[in-house]
């Protein structure tokens, strides 16, 4: 169970403080797909990367399996962010440097994984988002964008987490292949019964998720 | 795949980029170490003179150096008296002449073992040794060039186991006595095989018979063409009884040098020139000095050049992988891994770099010791070609017009003074480079060092960069 209560994140850019999170309050159950929605700039992100523990908010609390989030210290965020959440992103933002067999070891290697356990189970990540073989040792700038975004799934999928958190992961794919990717995080999230909270634009995609939150200016508009 | 190998692997992804980076670190470690091995030749060399310092001060008549100069003979009387001094642990005498076996002046049957060659001949014309013979003998000879001979140096020494500056090494025979008046000599190696003597032969000088008791060979041509005998010997034969052309005083301590050589000049005050070893040491150590603290700049120049390009470097991709950054610690990269991994990185590039730096090291040490030493020292160092040395008959020269005249001993001595000068100073740019294990693991050293200040910018940077960064759009 995630339980947001009261979340205030402010920025203060400039004089002007802008509030990109305004007293935000709702509960996903565990196991849940759920949406957010909305315009842009209205707080999407910013709340993607408080539950994510990648920031911290001004005011409220995050309870995720019953710990609060905003009362861990540093060194446990990044074992939060390390075990508990798997995040995928629009940029895919895998490493240029590593194969796609290695970006999905990676987190692993930073949960103290072994070695030889890190490369079996990246390698049937891998093989379960549907990249084979060759594929699995390319770099990413030798991959299409809907391949470099299902190893972007399994890295997130790499520790086994609790939630996984996507923003807008289809945002720069065609309208084919993200509902390709979607469907993978769909049944990723039964198969395993993992949490996944996606960011999107397209109405389509959210009214398939379990449940929609609609964001306008910073405040939760609708559930 | 770890910290380590990915440090290593991030160090390739930009070829070019690494090639020139290694290039530009190796010349600045090759640099540093180039310097440091400049450094300590130069440190090696200072310490060895420092450590060859002789505690003696040379006292020599004041005027004279060499067999130029003028002024009068110390008398033994007034150097005998520095035997009292506090700290004073002996002294040694000497007188010197000189035998010749040509003109009017003969007075002994050896050859000299040294040709005049072209650089005596001129010394003699230019001297006053062919002019003053030309001119006393005839009118119709005057001004034409004579013959010269080198005449062969005669030394009456106190201590017969010193000679020039330099233990005296004999071949064959025994030591003489120096402080005994007998008819006893040692000769050079050189003018005993031009005579033909050997241990027991018999040689003439100043009409008396003298015997060969030992041969010595100092190493130089100009000193094995020399007979030494005891202080009292020669002072007689050569009619200077009481006179003496110079003297050594050993001092007990180096730490007393100082001192003892106030007191030795307050005592012969003006009719004595005192020299210190220790001054002497001084000075030929002063060039490299200067290159000591030369080297030191430039190799604290360019360890920090080499920091500050790895600096540099490690600032400029860090900014340029902000997001790969942030992505890792998303994902749960700790700041400690991520900086090492970066510090590997950095480590990997001035690893290289230290390499390329050994190689240039290796070959430039030597010559940029030499060439640093040479430029600074040219004007300290004096070469001795055999048959030269102590400025024979040069310039105002032997003889001098008068000499033969019998104006007074006028210039005999010094001798022992200004070899013993050349010895220490001679050899300074004569300097030997090694690159030990000692400067590779220097060079690592420099190079890990200069990777970790490097980075030290950049692990600031990497610790600031939010995680949250990578929500924002590219
Ligand atoms: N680091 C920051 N500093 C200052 N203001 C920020 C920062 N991050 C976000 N904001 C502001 O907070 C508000 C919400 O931004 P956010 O990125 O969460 O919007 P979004 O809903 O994700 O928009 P989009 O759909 O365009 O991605 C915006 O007004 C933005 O300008
Ligand atoms: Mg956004």
């Amino acid at each position: 169970m995630i339980e947001v209560k009261h979340l205030v994140k402010t920025f203060k850019s400039g004089d002007t403080n802008v509030d990109a999170t305004n007293n935000i309050s709702f509960k996903v159950p565990d196991g849940q797909f759920a949406s957010i929605i909305g315009r842009s700039g209205s707080g999407k992100s910013t709340l993607l990367s408080l539950l994510g523990a990648l920031d911290k908010p001004t005011s409220g609390s995050i309870v995720i399996g019953g710990q609060d989030l905003t009362k861990l210290s540093d060194h446990e965020l990044i074992t939060y962010r390390c075990k508990a959440i798997g995040f995928v992103f629009q940029g895919y933002n895998l490493v240029p440097n590593l194969t796609a067999l290695e970006n999905v070891m990676l987190p692993m290697e930073f949960a103290k994984v072994s070695r030889a356990e890190r490369k079996t189970r990246a390698s049937e990540l891998l093989e379960q988002v549907g990249l084979k073989d060759d594929k699995q040792l390319r770099k990413p700038g030798r991959l299409s964008g809907g391949e470099q975004q299902r190893v972007a799934i399994a890295r997130a999928l790499a520790n086994k987490p609790k939630l996984i958190l996507a923003d807008e992961p289809t945002g720069n794919l065609d309208s084919a292949t993200g509902k390709m990717i979607f469907d993978l995080l769909h049944k990723l999230s039964r198969s395993e019964n993992t949490t996944i909270i996606v960011v999107t634009h397209d109405l389509a995609i959210a009214g398939k998720t379990d449940a929609t939150f609609k964001l306008d200016d910073g405040k939760l508009v609708s559930k | 795949m770890n910290v380590f190998t990915r440090g290593i692997r991030n160090a390739f992804r930009n070829g070019i980029r690494t090639l020139s980076i290694v290039a530009i670190l190796g010349l600045s470690i090759g640099l540093s170490l180039t310097m440091l091995v400049a450094n300590k030749a130069v440190g090696n060399k200072i310490a060895t003179v420092k450590s060859s310092i002789g505690n003696t001060i040379s006292i020599a008549p004041a005027g004279v150096q060499g067999f130029e100069g003028g002024g009068n003979p110390l008398t033994q009387a007034s150097v005998d008296t520095l035997k009292s001094l506090a700290h004073v642990s002996s002294i040694s005498e000497s007188i010197n002449d000189r035998l010749t076996s040509s003109g009017d002046s003969s007075n002994t049957n050896l050859v000299s073992s040294i040709d005049a060659g072209s650089l005596g001949q001129r010394f003699g014309r230019e001297g006053g040794f062919g002019g003053g013979f030309g001119g006393g003998a005839s009118g119709s000879t005057a001004g034409q060039a004579q013959t010269f001979t080198i005449p062969v140096t005669a030394t009456g020494v106190s201590d017969t186991s010193q000679y020039a500056g330099s233990a005296v090494k004999l071949t064959s025979g025994s030591q003489i006595d120096g402080t005994a008046d007998k008819p006893v000599a040692l000769i050079g190696k050189d003018l005993a095989t031009k005579n033909n003597l050997t241990v027991g032969s018999t040689f003439t000088a100043y009409g008396s018979a003298i015997t060969v008791s030992g041969i010595f060979d100092t190493g130089t041509s100009f000193s094995n063409n020399a007979v030494i005998f005891s202080l009292p010997t020669l002072q007689r034969l050569s009619s200077q009884v009481g006179d003496i052309t110079s003297a050594t005083a050993t001092v007990d301590s180096i730490s007393n040098m100082d001192s003892v050589t106030a007191a030795v000049k307050s005592k012969l005050g003006s009719t004595a020139d005192v020299t210190s070893s220790k001054d002497q040491a001084a000075n030929a150590i002063a060039p490299l000095d200067s290159v000591k603290t030369i080297s030191v700049f430039s190799l604290v120049g360019a360890v920090v050049a080499g920091a500050v390009i790895i600096l540099l470097t490690m600032v400029m991709v860090v900014r340029e992988r902000k997001r790969e950054i942030g992505v890792t610690k998303a994902i749960g990269g700790s700041n400690l891994s991520i900086i090492s991994q970066f510090m590997v990185e950095a480590l990997t590039l001035t690893i290289l770099g230290a390499v390329v730096g050994l190689v240039i090291g290796v070959i430039g040490g030597q010559p940029v010791t030499k060439l640093l030493v040479s430029n600074s020292t040219t004007s300290a160092t004096t070469t001795a070609t055999p048959g030269q040395r102590g400025s024979f008959g040069g310039g105002s020269g032997f003889g001098g017009g008068q000499s033969t005249g019998g104006g007074g001993i006028t210039r005999r001595g010094g001798f022992g003074g200004a070899l013993g000068r050349n010895s220490a100073v001679k050899g300074i740019s004569n300097i030997k480079t090694q690159v030990g294990p000692g400067i590779l693991l220097d060079g690592f050293g420099a190079a890990i060092f200069i990777a970790l200040v490097g980075s030290a910018l950049a692990a600031g940077m990497i610790a600031k960069v939010r995680p949250s960064e990578v929500m924002r759009a590219e």
